[in-house]
């Protein structure tokens, strides 16, 4: 592997993270000044420009480990698992956005923080499973941890599509089934989607140089252990270990 | 080496370990009465508190069986014996899996009658379909719990790891167990609880469907 990641990303890195800033800024404008104010919630409603595109990126997010994992135990390339666990580690942050910016909406929408309805209760668990695999994950020292990841990469996903179909299969649901806007509110949503999906993209190549350096450090670490003086990092001992 | 005789063995090293089942039994037991008391004295409604006591009970109770079964094989070289008779990992994974649906069937007639007797339900008219659900849930923990497990049993702390990974993906398996054995005790039909038994399908054949295609690189993890 090289050292440093490509010269493209490099070079192109600079350039997404002030596109992404822009966009989350006018994103964050056009919610705060450009969104009708909803009649029945008032500005309280605004929360939801937050709330759905950050449940699209976790999706996404999760979407990408389960990709990777899949990836990983066909491959065994360890850029795979390091998307996996960059993905899952940004996506948890997303679905902890959920997790807050949705009591707040329900608060005001059904006058309850919290209700044991199937899609709260299901993203919940989804939540739960996806910091146990940052602690599990953490945990591991062994040569089996990139395994382990990529299974549980796997095996989680299945509860992707629980969440995404609970308020169609379980009675009761409260939650709204899909958002059916018109008009501003429309153009609104789609922007902050865009605005974040970009950002999520953003921090996770930021999140994937990181494991990238780790790599790197790793294998030095283990071309220094195997021959102590002929070891300098990044020289093609290093590389080749 | 099939998977009934990887079954027969761990069911032959769970009986000869008397002082494993008799924890089992006592834990499991100790769970009710506690849930019992803490419903109690005087239940609201019987049927409904009975059912998630029994539930819960086995649940918790499961762990224990299920840590075992992998314990079993970190005990004199167990897995490295298993894996020199060259058999397949899912023959593996589905031996212990079996193994464990008998150990908590067990357990489950165990803590039945105790149960009845706490929260004073159930009638022998109800008894045929509670089997069927007992057999849709145990076979469906069973399967998640194994794969769990056996992709724990290297780690530290896996009885804390496994409960963090096993309860939750198990809720939706959790809630039709309680709200069919509901039903049934209730005495009434269980016509509008009926989805819960394709879920709990599902869930068992998922668990199944993800073992059998994740085995090989489940057991290479664990070893």
């Amino acid at each position: 592997m090289n050292r440093n990641v490509p010269d493209w990303w490099l070079k192109g890195a600079p350039w997404l993270w002030r596109a992404s800033l822009a966009l989350v800024g006018v994103s964050l404008l056009t919610v705060a000044f450009r969104a009708p104010v909803e009649a029945v919630m008032g500005p309280v409603q605004k929360i939801f420009y937050i709330h759905m595109p950050s449940a699209i990126v976790t999706l996404l997010a999760f979407g990408i480990t389960f990709a990777a994992g899949i990836a990983y135990l066909a491959t065994k390339q360890w850029i795979w698992d390091a998307l996996g666990a960059a993905s899952c580690e940004v996506g948890l942050v997303f679905a902890t956005v959920v997790m807050i910016t949705g009591p707040l909406w329900a608060r005001s929408a059904w006058n309850t923080w919290w209700t044991w309805e199937p899609r709260l209760t299901t993203f919940f668990i989804l939540w739960i499973l996806y910091a146990a695999y940052q602690v599990i994950r953490a945990s591991i020292r062994s040569n089996s941890k990139r395994t382990i990841s990529a299974i549980m990469g796997v095996v989680f996903f299945v509860n992707l599509p629980i969440v995404w179909k609970s308020v169609e299969w379980w009675r009761g649901s409260l939650h709204p089934r899909s958002a059916t806007m018109t008009g501003e509110m429309r153009q609104v949503l789609l922007l902050s989607m865009l605005a974040w999906i970009v950002f999520f993209v953003a921090v996770l190549q930021h999140r994937l140089r990181l494991e990238w350096a780790r790599e790197a450090a790793a294998r030095d670490a283990a071309a220094r252990d195997a021959d102590p003086s002929a070891f300098q990092p990044g020289t093609p001992e290093a590389r080749r270990a | 080496m099939t998977f009934l005789t990887v079954a027969r063995k761990d069911l032959l090293l769970y009986v000869r370990d008397a002082r494993f089942l008799a924890t089992l039994g006592l834990f499991s037991a100790a769970l009710v009465l506690i849930l019992s008391v803490a419903f109690g004295p005087i239940f609201r409604d019987p049927a409904r508190e009975a059912a998630a006591t029994i539930w819960a009970a086995l649940f918790f109770t499961g762990v224990l069986g299920l840590s075992r079964s992998q314990g079993l094989e970190g005990e004199s070289g167990g897995s490295e014996a298993l894996r020199l008779t060259g058999a397949d990992p899912f023959a593996l994974y589905l031996g212990k899996t079996l193994a464990n649906v008998v150990l908590l069937s067990a357990v489950f007639l165990l803590l039945l009658p105790l149960t009845a007797v706490f929260f004073d339900v159930g009638s022998l008219k109800a008894l045929p379909a509670l089997l069927c659900v007992v057999g849709l849930a145990l076979v469906g923990y069973s399967a998640w719990g194994t794969l769990f497990a056996t992709l724990a049993r290297g780690l530290q702390a896996r009885e804390l790891l496994l409960s963090v990974l096993l309860f939750p993906s198990l809720v939706p398996l959790w809630i039709g167990a309680v709200k069919l054995t509901h039903a049934l005790w209730d005495g009434g039909t269980i016509e509008p609880v009926r989805d819960w038994i394709k879920v709990m399908a599902v869930m068992d054949v998922l668990g199944l469907a993800l073992a059998a295609w994740l085995s090989e690189s489940i057991q290479e993890a664990a070893e």
